[in-house]
């Protein structure tokens, strides 16, 4: 039993602590390009302190929160009321539909992202059928926008939004939305009122889920978005890659976790404070 | 530093291992040699040959800098890829005595890549290629008849690039491959690293970057193909990609490519042997296979590129070795030029300088 | 103002091809406290959520105070529900839980809180109106579900098993607080139960369901002395159910002597004790007689053994005689 507890922090310890603690070792190392790997270890803040000498790190940064944070909204108003449906259909539909939103990921990311290439270009089928149905005769191109990389994230991201929003609107007990609506609660009123404060864990959840990865998120601004989208992990990837500096993008790495962490912890300290007000003193 | 090999690990999935003995680890770019060849190589020898495939030199120059990639066979982009990795001395010197084709290879590219891998010592060339400008013959025509196809003006003339915006440009996303052309086109040396000439070099991207719709290195071969464009500054290689498969689509487009006559940047893909490769011995013997002309020959075939094999030169069909688009002439290979890698800070203040360029920041 | 405070018209609710509630008419005046009594499937709990309008009926008219209240949706509907789960927000406090209905009314605050503090003082939580449900116990919920709903004071107040969640001993208590309750504010009550006792200690009158249909409406005397068919008879209560002539006979077992010596009554019958049930206040016996096994009630007789002979009697009108 005692190992099993363990399990957890094995986990963590190896996929986890582990990998961070090598990032974090290359990150105060210094570039060494002509060894192999090229890195010298030591302990030296060169590489952070680089990162606050040049804004495109702070600018690429505060753009993958703003994309990031918009397609977690859009995620958010699409798939709640996707769950809810969900949540409220027969029971024996339920399986059938949960399937449907997780059908996706029966093919690769990669692909699914490619085939919105093929939707989203100059040519493509939905320009197509623009100009085939006379809406318009010379649409725009969103492929290589920003607008195609919220699509694409929110479009890829969505299933992470609506489950947990499911697993909590499903255990909703519908007779308190009956109560409400007893007590004179429009169904406005009542979703406002109950439903949504209630399904507040799956909101948050969701949110987290899609927000995190698609702060990081490389393959998707590459393949839809423009060049003058600059995110934080095309940032990372030039370090590591194109400059071969590997301190620097370990920086990078470090500091993406450490301003994305920290505000996460925080809530969800504040979480599990959060929903019992303080105690009423006895007498 | 065991510690970092770990860490490497994790970074990079699962390297290749290191097979048995009596074989040899080839790791090259997808649809690079004529793969029968390779059975020849193991009925001849008694190998087994372990092919596997990239399409990054990134990815390529990641693993190697590792360490342990368990490769024998590499064949990473001259520059600024191989000089680079010659810096940080990942390849085994070659044993010319073991390389009895040697004498088989063009003096011209010799030379030319000499200038990374001084005395050749360290790789032979494998194929090579052009940078330049590929467009769609109709849709050029049809907005300026008299479009300077083969001139560096075609995509760093705002006046001429303009004209092309509606119709999609794409450029390389490569400091290396586009600042010099900038730089040539401003009759500047192409491999200066002078912050001032790299200044004007950037301006002049900067001048027509409202009217390109994406920089990127590999995705223009299937938007020229698919019409979604008709202009992309790329290589030689990836355009007649392009063209073969538009002339194959159902709605049958003329993709063309020009080499700019203010010079291009010769690209030379180098065959080398890692440093830490499991089996050199078998690797000098793969490498004296790809010198064998009927090797090289078998492969440009395939490939459309030219090869760095003088002496298959004959063996090769007429399409392709009287192709002036494929083997120029000798007045355009004077004009071709090649640039140096450069410090690690040259490298920091160049992919800053591109930044700059693509997103304005 | 006269006449019933509900009306019910030929009401109908099916589900799929079952009819939960198949063509009830029903009339229930103001200040009762009606019982909807029935096993479970019986259709009672259906025919309260029609009031509350959680369903829609396929057929018939349903009015509250005069007013028809087809198409009126829950919140327009001067009723409310106190539910079996008591359905308490577990997001809110007591205070807010009872405030809820007020806030959708748009009262203001200061009125509101008022109202809330009275009501809570009412039901003896005026403590607790800042704990959350988690922090109360089964009784204490109870009674916030109770104030949540008289707070609104609402034309009718509906009862989903309003004891059943509740342990035996609690629920002795609560019974005459709710009596008490609904005498102190005049309120209709109309409680869904499907136990009978609850209903004839606590109802002015109720209504006995099966499957879909009202058997029977009555005061809890009507009912039980009076039962309009064998289904009545034998659900609420004990009886003997006798073959006579031109139908049944319903006989209560305390209505029936017990003694050794034939009685000078004019119903006898012979038998022999079968079983003896001792229940510190009564005696349940039961005898086989010629035709069947009768139950007899009597005060504890301990002279009385099993298997022995022993004679039945009954008056004239200590039987109820059934048509059904």
């Amino acid at each position: 039993m005692r190992y099993v507890i363990a399990l957890p922090f094995l986990w963590l310890g190896i996929f986890f602590l582990l990998p961070f603690a090598l990032v974090l070792a290359i990150a105060l190392g210094t570039n060494a390009p002509d060894s192999v790997p090229p890195v010298d270890l030591g302990i030296g803040l060169k590489s952070f302190t680089l990162l606050f000498t040049d804004d495109l790190y702070l600018a690429a940064w505060l753009t993958s929160l703003r994309i990031a944070a918009t397609s977690t909204l859009v995620a958010l108003l699409l798939g709640y009321p996707m769950a809810y449906a969900i949540a409220r259909a027969a029971p024996r539909r339920r399986p059938l539909l949960l399937m449907l939103v997780v059908l996706p990921f029966w093919t690769s990311f990669l692909i699914r992202v490619y085939a919105w290439m093929g939707l989203l270009d100059e040519n493509g089928l939905l320009n197509q059928f623009l100009r085939w149905s006379g809406i318009a005769a010379n649409p725009g191109t969103i492929l290589g926008t920003e607008w195609a990389v919220q699509l694409g994230i929110v479009y890829a991201y969505l299933p992470f939004m609506v489950l947990p929003l499911y697993a909590v609107l499903e255990k909703l007990d519908v007779s308190l939305l009956e109560a409400a609506a007893d007590l004179g609660a429009r169904p406005i009123a009542a979703f406002l009122t109950i439903t949504l404060p209630l399904s507040l864990p799956g909101v948050v959840a969701g949110c987290l889920l899609v927000f995190i990865p698609a702060v990081g998120e490389f393959v998707i601004p590459d393949l839809l978005g423009g060049t003058e989208t600059l995110m934080i992990g095309k940032v990372l990837w030039d370090e590591f890659f194109t400059n071969a500096d590997w301190p620097l993008a370990s920086a990078v790495a470090i500091c993406l976790l450490v301003l994305l962490a920290a505000p996460i912890a925080l809530f969800q300290r504040q979480q599990a404070r959060g929903p019992e007000p303080a105690r009423e003193r006895r007498r | 530093m065991r510690l970092l090999a770990l860490a490497s690990l994790l970074a990079l999935v699962a390297p290749v291992q290191a097979w048995a003995q009596g074989s040899v680890n080839v790791y090259n770019w997808s649809d690079y040699i004529a793969e029968d060849q390779l059975k020849v190589f193991e009925k001849d020898t008694g190998t087994k040959v372990n092919y596997t495939t990239y399409d990054s030199n990134e990815i390529l120059d990641a693993k190697l800098r590792t360490g342990k990639s368990g490769y024998d066979i590499v064949v990473p982009t001259a520059s600024p890829f191989f000089v680079r990795q010659l810096a940080a001395s990942l390849y085994l010197p070659l044993d010319k005595a073991k390389l009895k084709n040697w004498n088989n290879l063009d003096p011209e590219i010799m030379a030319a890549l000499a200038k990374y891998d001084p005395g050749n010592a360290h790789g032979i060339p494998w194929m090579w290629g052009t940078t330049g400008i590929g467009y769609n013959v109709a849709e050029i025509s049809k907005r300026l008849p008299d479009a300077p196809v083969d001139s560096l003006r075609m995509i760093f003339d705002p006046a001429v690039v303009s004209k092309f915006k509606d119709c999609g440009v794409m450029m390389l996303d490569s400091a290396t491959d586009v600042l010099p052309a900038a730089l040539k086109y401003l009759g500047l040396d192409p491999d200066s690293k002078k912050t001032e000439d790299l200044a004007k070099a950037t301006d002049v991207v900067k001048a027509v970057r409202p009217f390109i719709r994406k920089f990127h290195s590999s995705e223009y071969i299937n938007a020229l193909a698919g019409g979604n464009i008709c202009l992309a500054f790329g290589f030689s290689g990836d355009v007649f990609q392009a063209r073969d498969r538009a002339a194959k689509a159902k709605d049958k487009r003329d993709i063309a490519y020009a080499i700019p006559k203010e010079g291009s940047l010769l690209w030379i893909d180098v065959a080398a042997i890692p440093k830490d490769a499991p089996n050199p011995a078998n690797a000098l013997r793969f490498l004296d296979f790809l010198l064998e002309p009927k090797v090289a020959a078998a492969s440009s075939e395939l490939t459309g590129y030219a090869n760095g094999n003088r002496a298959a030169f004959a063996l090769l069909p007429k399409d392709i070795s009287g192709n002036p688009l494929i083997y120029p002439p000798a007045d355009v290979r004077n004009r071709f030029y090649t640039i140096t890698a450069g410090t690690p800070e040259q490298t920091r203040e160049r992919t800053r300088l591109w930044t700059t360029v693509k997103t304005g920041r | 103002m006269s006449g019933p405070i509900v009306k019910i018209e030929g009401l109908t609710k099916r589900f799929g091809a079952v009819a939960a509630v198949d063509r009830v008419d029903l009339e229930i005046a103001r200040g009762e406290l009606f019982a909807l009594l029935g096993g479970s499937g019986c259709g009672k709990t259906t025919l309260l959520r029609l009031l509350a309008g959680f369903e829609t009926p396929d057929a018939g008219r349903l009015l509250i105070d005069g007013q028809d209240m087809t198409g009126v949706p829950p919140h327009f509907r001067p009723v409310n529900m106190m539910f079996q789960s008591y359905a308490l927000f577990p997001h809110m406090n007591v205070a807010e839980n009872v405030g809820y209905g007020l806030r959708r009314e748009g009262m203001a605050k200061a009125e509101a809180a008022t109202r809330v503090a009275d009501v809570l003082e009412q039901v003896r939580l005026a403590e607790y109106a800042q704990r959350r449900p988690a922090q109360l116990s089964g009784g204490q919920r109870q009674r916030v579900a109770l104030a949540r709903a008289l707070v609104k004071r609402p034309k009718i107040l509906l009862l989903d098993e309003p004891l059943a969640a509740l342990d035996r001993k609690l629920r002795e208590g609560t019974r005459f607080e709710l009596v008490r309750l609904q005498a102190e504010l005049g309120i209709t009550f109309v409680m869904v139960t499907h136990d009978q006792e609850e209903a004839m200690s606590m109802a002015t009158r109720l209504a006995v369901m099966d499957a879909g249909r009202i058997v029977q409406v009555g005061t809890p005397y009507d009912i039980y002395e009076r039962p309009a068919s064998r289904f009545v008879a034998d659900f609420i209560g004990v009886a003997n159910i006798l073959k006579i002539e031109g139908g049944w006979l319903a006989l209560r077992p305390e209505k029936i002597a017990l003694s050794v010596e034939r009685p000078g009554l004019p119903n006898v019958a012979a038998g022999k004790i079968v079983d003896i049930a001792y229940e510190g206040d009564r005696s349940l016996y039961r005898i086989a007689t010629d035709g069947a096994v009768m139950i007899v009630s009597t005060t504890p007789n301990l002279s009385h053994r099993r298997g022995d002979s022993v004679w039945l009697g009954w008056a004239a009108d200590a039987g109820h005689p059934l048509d059904a």
